[in-house]
Parts: C-alpha cells; structure tokens; sequence
C-alpha cells in the first residue's frame, strides 16, 4: 500500500477535535490504565484516514503515552515494572496472533465479517468483565466508608498459592510468587483484546487484580506498562509497512501527555475503588454502543433481514455518539474525584495550620521563615540492633517534651532472595520484629507516650521508610547511626544517607551513645532559606528543652573580607531573632572547613544536638548531600537534626 | 530578601515556560517538515524506528511540560 497517498490533509478543526479526544483518553489512560484507544481509532477513521493508518498511528500514540503516565504513576509508587514487562511480552504474543486471526476473518468473511467479530469480541467482554467490575465497585462504593483497603479476591488466593516449580516468580504488586503460567495466559489474553478492540486494560487491569491479586491501582498503572511494551510493538511492527501517520500520532500525543498527567495526579485522591468505578462504567456503556451496530454486520452478512441504509447510518452514529459519551462519562467522573480530592486536602491542611499556633521566630521581616519546628508526629525507624538505641531513647525523650505521638517501625526485608530462604525465616524475622516493638511501646506507655508500631516489609529499607513518613505524615523521622571513624561513609549507613537525602521530614540521626539533654544546642547556617529553616526549627525545640542555642556561620578561609562581614550578618540576624522569640542565644563565626567548624564548635560548646537545614528532594540535590551536611552526620558525636524545607 | 514562595513559583514558571517553548518547537519542526517527515516515516523496514524516535523525543520534551503545567497551575498529587 502507498500509505503516504492515504495520508490526510488536517484542517484546524480536525486538529483540535483530535486534541480534545485526545486529552480525554490521555485522562482516563492515567486513570484506569487504558481507555480512550477505543474512541481514537474510529475519530480517526471518521476523518477518513483508513483504517489500518488509524490503528497504526493509535499505537504510535499510545506507547510514548503510556511511558510518560507509567514514570508519572511510579512515582506514586503504583507501578509494578516486572509484572508489566512479564505480562507485556506476553500481550506482544497475544497482538500477534488477535491480529492474524482478525485477517483470517476478513479474508473468509469480508469487512461486514470482521466487524461482526469485533463487535461480538466488544460486546462478550465487555458484558461479563465489565458487568462484575460494575457489579464488585458498587458493592465497594458501598462499603468504602468502611474499608479504605482492597481484600484479595479468593480466586487470587488460589492462584498465588499454586507452587509450579521453575514457573514462579515475585511480584511487588502482589506482594506473593506467582506462577507465570498464570501471568502469561493473562497477556496473551491482553494482547488478542488489545489487536481486537483496541484496549487490551478492559482484560489486563481486571485480570491483575481479580486474577493475580494486585491492588486496583497498582494494576491500572502497571497495565501502563503494558501497553507501553504493546504500543512500542505495535509501532514497529506498522511502521516496517511504512503505516504510521507521525503526524496524527504526534497530535494525539499532546492532548494526551495533559490528559495522563492529570489522571494520574487523580489516582493520588481516590479509593481504590474509584478504578472500578469508572473502568465499569466506561465497559457497560461501550458495550451498549458495540451492541447497537450489530445488527448492522448481521445485515451485511445476510443474517437477518437487509436494513435501510438510513437505518444502518443512524445506529452507526448512535453507536459512535455512545462511545464518545462513555469517555466522557469517565473523564468527569475523574474529574469530579479528583476535584473533591483536592478540597479535602485543602481543607484539611487549613484546619491543621489553624489548629497549631505558629512557631516561626522570623516576624514579619522575614516572610520566608514559615511555622517550622514542629514535631507532633514522630516516626521511629528502628532495626533492634544496638545502634538504633540511641534513636529509640531520643524518640521517646522527645515524644515526651514535645507531646508528640510516636509511630515505632522496624524493617524485614521481603524480596525474592528472602522468600527464597524459606517461610519459617521469614515468620521467624517477622515474630523477632514484633517482639522488638512489643518492647519499644512497653516503653513508650512507661513513659507515658502515645506509641503505634508496625512492621513493614519490602524490598528497599529507605523506601519503605519514606512511604510510612508520607502515610503518618511524619513531621520527624528518627534513625539511629552506626558509628563514626575512617569508613564514615560505609558506617552512617546509606540508608540513613538516602532517607536524609529524600525525606519531606526533618530527620533526626542519633549515634548509639548521643544524648539529647538540652545543654546547648548549635544552630548551622549560611544565611540560606534552608539555614533559617534550620533556625525556626532550632528556636522552637531550643524552648521546649529550656536550652541555649549557638548560631554558627562558617567563613571560609578563602573567601573575601566581604563574605566574612557577610557571615556576621547572618549570625547576628539570627541570634536577633532567637532572643525575640525567647531564646537565649549567642553567635559564631570561625573561619575554617565548614563542617570542622561546625563540629569542633558543637564539641567547645558541649552541645547534645547539631541543627542544620536542607532542602527537598532531587536527585541533584541527593547528590550535594556528600558535602558538609554528609560529613556533619558521619562524624558528629551528638545527635544531629536536618530541617528539611522544599 | 526575596520570599521563598515566590522565588520557588518564578523558577517553576519559567522552567514549564521553557519547556512549553521546546515542545512548540518540535512541534512546529515536525510540521513545517511534515512532507519530508512523513516520507522519511513511511519508506518501511527500518525507517520504522523514524516514528518510534520521533515518539520518544515528543513524549520527553512534552511530558515534561506537561507535567509542570499542572504543577504550576496548583493542581498537584496528593501529599
């Protein structure tokens, strides 16, 4: 085929129709995982872009899509990549072999022929798929007020405890081994759906999660995954017959990469059950779409009786108008969630703002020193070796000064390699994990200290860690050192390194011995926002231990004369703003290696806690954290505090 | 001093700004060549990984603003 000659003309109004539509199953995509396919391939063909070119250019949209929703959703921690790629190979197989079968049809039986089988393919899935996925959300919906967590379905149990030998493999999302057996036919099926009706997610997404036993959201966004591997397939194996209009691709592709964005951001807001909710709806009202043109291939195959051609005409434009309405359906049913979602959030961050009086020291001439230094939620990562003691002693001397609530956690590793030493460790560890924080919230009601605990379980310590702090919404996280000395690097442990480096939170790192008495405490800054982070939050702890408080600023021995007036102005600002607030405070300003600087000043002024500030969260910044801040905690001998500010 | 937040918001806007840029640049790159890309596109064989490419550069530059779009506009995922 000479496809170029196919090819269309766009006019403005064809390009914004396919932007609008576009964006619209770019939006549910980032909901449900899939979607949208459904509508983009007849818009197309609507245009009279031919058929083939159509479903060329669909794929040729959907993988980069699905890419970007796919890193957009990891994010959120929702994607299970191995399960995707695994599944996805699979649905490679399954896109194959639905699209020889589908020009099997058409040769026997002709256009009319392979339309009917479509529809039926439509029609069949869609009824009993869509109708249980309808069926279970209302029953969820119902109960949500109930149950914020998924059970897994009994036939998912089942499933995961089949033990094929050689067949089975870990699944983050499934948080159990599965046999590929299983996770094959399932893509296959995918696949063969997606050649069919273009949305494989209408079996994948089910399949996950009734099948395999994956969280709603965690298979929406992993069936992203899959269709990237599917698209990227799709997309070759047109293109080498020279079939994609990049152009129609690429358009589609910005009104999509908004729409995913925003579904995603969605999937951030809702219940769990929000996925049934709208993939249920969407199947049910395509199905009655599908339904309605039936009749019409039946017609042309000389089944029933012959339609008129205003007949014929008609249901295909109902058919088509019913579609459109479902993905609109499901767009706004999305949009709405995620437009409550965001009020809620809102409100309930004004009412904690509102709720806890103001601790800045800035007033009102420095506007960027924000209410910091609050610690009413503190999270205790602790391992029950001895180096966590010191943490476990701080958090509750600091729970206790501070009112705080204590969330203790301790960690057991659950990954391939561990569930590969066998159930009984694994229970063995976990008995010796709740033990240890038996025994850290015997201590906290001693002391008279609200204390929840839990064990967590994955494969990436830090990442757990962040993910309980985000949950708790941690104002604190505590974590113990393991030493100091020449091997500084090896010995603070990277993973108090990496969770300094990516917490939202202050993180406290208490070495075994340190003790937190309030003797003094010393401030580090260089007059940055993340400095006066550092000394709001230095102030309002520094009130609650009744202490003293040191501001350093460091110059450094080649820095000009200006630089060094400059560092006095920085100490002096800050200790002026401490003693307003009440805090009796005295500044420094030695000129040296920062951070020997800050040490040896911390040691002179026999202080128990150094303070020092820190911003967010990029990778860059993750990096820069081996400077002074890096050195400060591997070799400091008191506990040290990072204020952390975006 | 300047405030923080705002320091914050103007380096957001002019990153998405700068990324809006580049995407309407691709864009206006693609279809001021739109003959010659399509041609390109649909010699067949190998030339198919001309869309594949062409797919992956959009979906870098493009998702990155559109990522930052939203952001910028305060609709953001849940803390």
């Amino acid at each position: 085929m000479d496809a170029a000659t196919a090819f269309i003309q766009l006019d403005l109004l064809e390009v914004v129709y396919l932007l609008v539509v576009g964006f619209i199953g770019g939006l549910v995509s980032g909901f449900i995982g899939s979607g949208g396919a459904f509508v983009l391939t007849p818009a197309m063909m609507s245009m009279d872009v031919p058929a083939i070119v159509a479903v060329a250019s669909n794929m040729c949209h959907k993988f980069p899509k699905a890419l970007v929703g796919a890193i957009k959703r990891a994010r959120y921690g929702h994607v299970d990549v191995k399960l995707g790629i695994v599944i996805g190979v699979s649905a490679e197989a399954g896109v194959l072999y639905g699209a020889h079968l589908q020009e099997s049809i058409k040769r026997a039986f002709g256009d009319a022929g392979s339309n009917l089988y479509v529809s039926l393919a439509f029609v069949v899935v869609l009824a009993v798929v869509g109708g249980y996925v309808l069926w279970d959300a209302i029953g969820a919906h119902r109960g949500a007020a109930s149950q914020s967590e998924e059970k897994v379905s009994r036939l998912a149990r089942c499933v995961q405890a089949v033990n094929i030998p050689y067949t089975m493999m870990y699944f983050r999302s499934l948080d159990a081994r599965v046999s590929v057996l299983f996770t094959m036919p399932l893509g296959f099926a995918t696949g063969m759906l997606a050649s069919t009706i273009a949305v494989g997610g209408f079996i994948g997404v089910p399949g996950m999660h009734y099948l395999l036993g994956a969280p709603s959201l965690m298979a929406s966004a992993t069936e992203l995954v899959v269709a990237f591997v599917m698209g990227l397939g799709g997309t070759i194996k047109y293109g080498w017959s020279g079939l994609v209009d990049v152009r129609l691709a690429m358009i589609i592709l910005a009104g999509s990469l908004f729409g995913i964005q925003l579904g995603a951001i969605g999937t951030t807001y809702v219940r769990p059950h929000m996925i049934k909710v709208v993939m249920g709806t969407i199947m049910v009202l395509v199905l009655v779409s599908r339904a309605l043109v039936i009749p019409v291939y039946l017609s042309d195959l000389g089944l029933i009786g012959t339609l008129g051609g205003g007949t014929a005409r008609t249901l295909k434009g109902v058919s088509f108008g019913i579609m459109l309405f479902a993905l609109a359906t499901g767009a706004f049913i999305i949009l709405a969630a995620l437009q409550r979602g965001m009020r809620a959030q809102r409100r309930a961050e004004q009412a904690e703002s509102g709720a806890v009086e103001p601790a800045s020291v800035a007033g009102k001439a420095v506007p960027q020193l924000s209410p910091l230094g609050r610690f009413e939620r503190v999270l205790l990562a602790s391992d029950g070796s001895e180096f966590s003691a010191g943490a476990q002693r701080e958090a509750l001397r600091l729970a206790k000064r501070c009112n705080a609530r204590i969330r203790a956690v301790t960690f057991v590793a659950s990954d391939l390699e561990q569930e590969a030493m066998g159930e009984q460790v694994l229970k063995q560890e976990l008995n010796t994990a709740r033990a240890h924080l038996d025994r850290i919230a015997a201590q906290a009601a001693a002391a008279g200290v609200e204390c929840e605990t839990e064990v967590i379980q994955g494969s990436s310590v830090h990442e757990q860690i962040l993910e309980e702090c985000e949950r708790f919404r941690a104002d604190l996280v505590i974590v113990g050192r393991r030493g100091r000395g020449a091997l500084a690097r090896i010995m603070v442990g990277d993973t108090t390194l990496k969770l300094v480096g990516s917490a939202h939170c202050s993180v406290l790192v208490v070495p075994r011995t340190a003790e937190v008495h309030g003797r003094r405490f010393v401030v580090a800054s260089d007059g940055s926002r993340f400095g006066d982070a550092a000394a709001v939050a230095a102030g309002s702890i520094a009130k609650r231990f009744d202490t003293q408080v040191t501001v350093v600023s460091v110059a450094v021995p080649s820095h000009p004369e200006a630089r060094r007036k400059e560092a006095h102005g920085i100490v002096d600002r800050i200790v002026g703003l401490l003693r307003s607030d009440g805090v009796g405070a005295e500044g420094e300003v030695p000129v040296g290696l920062t951070a020997d600087m800050i040490l040896a000043t911390a040691a002179r002024a026999s202080a128990d806690l150094i303070i020092m500030g820190s911003r967010g969260r990029n990778r860059i910044e993750r990096l820069l954290l081996g400077s002074n801040l890096e050195r400060v905690l591997n070799r400091c001998q008191c506990a040290a505090l990072v204020v952390k500010t975006a | 001093m300047t405030p923080f937040m705002a320091d914050g918001d103007e380096r957001k806007i002019v990153k998405t700004l700068a990324l809006g840029f580049l995407s309407l640049l691709l864009y206006a790159a693609l279809f001021l060549n739109e003959e010659s890309v399509l041609q390109l596109s649909t010699l067949g064989g190998w030339y198919a990984l001309v869309p594949v490419a062409i797919a992956f550069v959009f979906s870098v530059a493009h998702g990155a603003f559109t990522g930052h779009f939203w952001d910028v506009l305060g609709v953001k995922a849940r803390k």
